[in-house]
């Protein structure tokens, strides 16, 4: 199934990787532009913040986009009968999410390193944030894509979802910056918290709170994962 | 051609591999009937074609057989297997071909057709022997290494037929497999149609197209507004209309519907052509009718003939296979 996904985003992967790379790098260098002199605090946060944004776009925007078409184009229902179990389905989905995703992380840090001129301090940690943070953005996703019954309702939610997250989540800065009603809601929300656990696998006293941070984000890919299982269990 | 049945290894018979629908009902809400207690049987090796309008339920019951819907009351069984209970079980023993184009745009064509294959189960080498057989025998080996966007209507239909069909199960199910094939390669298909049923496996053919289905099938069923209204070979459900004649005329574009002799036992109007059922032994009186609409300007041609499966059709749901409904 993993052969599958891969092909059939055979057309648009190049150009995916390009939007990647360009997205990353984009907001790398671009957030430069706002300061003569951009604090190194200021810049840390941005480079550590744009792997989470590689590694869930693809899974958490492109994936129920791509479901989401598959449901107007009628083709939906095929790939549901297809004899592949539930669990192997989206377990190929999210090596495809993060084998998209893992290129453009290392370009954008290694942009930033040159940008920047710090080094980061990759450490172990850096392994379980990048799986988990890919796991529940690919759930999330996966989830919205199977689970909301109207295709233009995801397409919109996903646009939402791009608006919110650039916006207005703690992802390239840190959460104080937001008005404090805004930080506790983004606290119930996984997009700060996968931030939080990756910053923390590439540097070293930048973030504190990590262990909430993981159970949140976990709890998130778990709530993406039963809500996709349900979806496609449901028989209507 | 050495075509492999994916469920062979549960060692049955073939004789065993019945599918049974025993009152399949499906209701959404509380009160839409889909389906309504619909029972059929289809042994391996057959031929079985759905017929009915749009709305009939047809895709519904197809839903429920390959595990996407699950009944509200009836079971569905294949073999030993209960289809209901076991959805899993479903989509392993049963193929879908559905009417929208398959989603093979980024695919090469033999490309998609062997992963097809291998995510139903197939050996890499019998899969691959098996879809270069298939493309040869649907001759579309001219596109095999064609990206699924650059495909025609029609070719994109055999690649997908092909998918289906490389490492079948049990059931196949086919829902207007021919749609956009030419002619000359539509034969093929009905061939390898047939080479299905003769390796063992029950085909559900789902389609408006009486005409072909009447040449192609072993049983059909028609159903309408959710029910089963009729079941037999295309013989004996014509049975009925014997000692009939069908006299077809095509009336002026924008003409009214001429008024109708008291004789004409049935009429349905599709568009331009007002379709009737005559005795035999009023097919003089049904020419010189004929002979005087034309001459008086109101229709153009007609045809008389014996009746077909179209008419029984037409008797039975009120529509044409064209699928307007009928202005019976």
């Amino acid at each position: 199934m993993t052969r599958w996904h891969l092909a059939s985003l055979r057309l648009w992967i190049m150009l995916l990787a390009v939007v990647q790379i360009m997205a990353g790098a984009g907001f790398v260098l671009g957030i430069a532009l706002f300061f003569d002199h951009i604090p190194v605090t200021a810049a840390l946060f941005v480079s550590t913040g744009v792997p989470v944004i590689n590694l869930v776009l693809v899974g958490l925007i492109l994936g129920p986009q791509l479901v989401a078409q598959q449901k107007l184009q009628q083709s939906y229902d095929f790939v549901r009968s297809l004899p592949v179990p539930q669990a192997s389905a989206a377990a190929a989905w999210y090596t495809v999410c993060l084998l998209a995703g893992l290129p453009a992380v290392v370009v954008s840090l290694l942009i930033a390193e040159a940008r920047y001129g710090f080094s980061f301090s990759v450490s172990p940690a850096i392994a379980p944030a990048v799986l988990l943070t890919a796991f529940t953005g690919t759930m999330i996703g996966y989830g919205l894509g199977h689970a909301v019954p109207n295709p233009m309702v995801t397409q919109l939610v996903t646009q939402l979802l791009v608006f919110v997250i650039f916006g207005f989540t703690p992802i390239l800065f840190p959460a104080w910056q937001l008005p404090h009603w805004l930080a506790v809601v983004n606290w119930w929300f996984p997009f700060g918290h996968m931030a939080v656990i990756v910053r923390a696998g590439l540097t070293t006293g930048l973030v504190a709170g990590i262990g909430s941070s993981y159970l949140i984000v976990a709890a998130w890919g778990i709530i993406g994962a039963a809500a996709s299982a349900w979806a496609l269990g449901s028989r209507g | 051609m050495a075509l492999s049945i994916a469920a062979t290894e549960a060692g049955q018979s073939a004789g065993e591999w019945s599918f049974r629908a025993e009152g399949v009902t499906k209701i959404y809400g509380k009160t839409l009937r889909a389906n309504d207690a619909i029972s059929l049987s289809v042994r391996p090796g057959e031929v079985y074609g759905l017929l009915g309008p749009n709305g009939a339920g047809k895709t519904t019951l197809v839903k429920q057989v390959i595990g996407l819907l699950k009944p509200t009351e009836g079971q569905i069984k294949l073999g030993p297997f209960d289809l209901v209970a076991d959805p899993d079980a479903a989509r392993q023993l049963c193929c879908y071909l559905p009417q929208a184009p398959m989603p093979i745009d980024s695919f090469r064509v033999k490309e998609a057709i062997e992963l097809t294959g291998r995510i139903r189960g197939g050996g890499r080498a019998e899969v691959r022997r098996r879809a270069g057989e298939l493309i040869e025998a649907l001759d579309i080996g001219g596109w095999a290494d064609t990206m699924g966007q650059r495909l025609s209507g029609g070719i994109r239909r055999l690649a997908g037929f092909s998918m289906v069909t490389v490492w079948p199960g049990r059931v196949v199910i086919l829902d207007e497999p021919a749609n956009d094939v030419d002619p000359l390669r539509r034969r093929l298909l009905w061939d390898q149609i047939r080479l299905l049923g003769q390796h063992g496996c029950a085909v559900f053919l789902v389609t408006h197209n009486v005409m072909e289905a009447e040449k192609s099938v072993d049983r059909l069923a028609i159903i309408s507004a959710g029910r089963l209204i009729a079941e037999g070979t295309p013989s004996s459900l014509k049975a009925g209309d014997r000692g009939h004649l069908r006299l077809q005329l095509m009336l002026v574009p924008d003409a009214a519907t001429p008024a109708l002799p008291p004789w004409v036992r049935q009429h349905v109007r599709a568009g331009h052509n007002l379709i009737t059922t005559i005795d035999e032994a009023g097919a003089a009186s049904g020419i010189r009718w004929a002979a005087g609409l034309i001459g008086r300007g109101q229709a153009e041609e007609y045809a008389l003939g014996a009746t077909t499966l179209e008419d029984v059709y037409v008797r039975l749901t009120g529509h044409t296979s064209a699928d307007g409904p009928g202005e019976a």
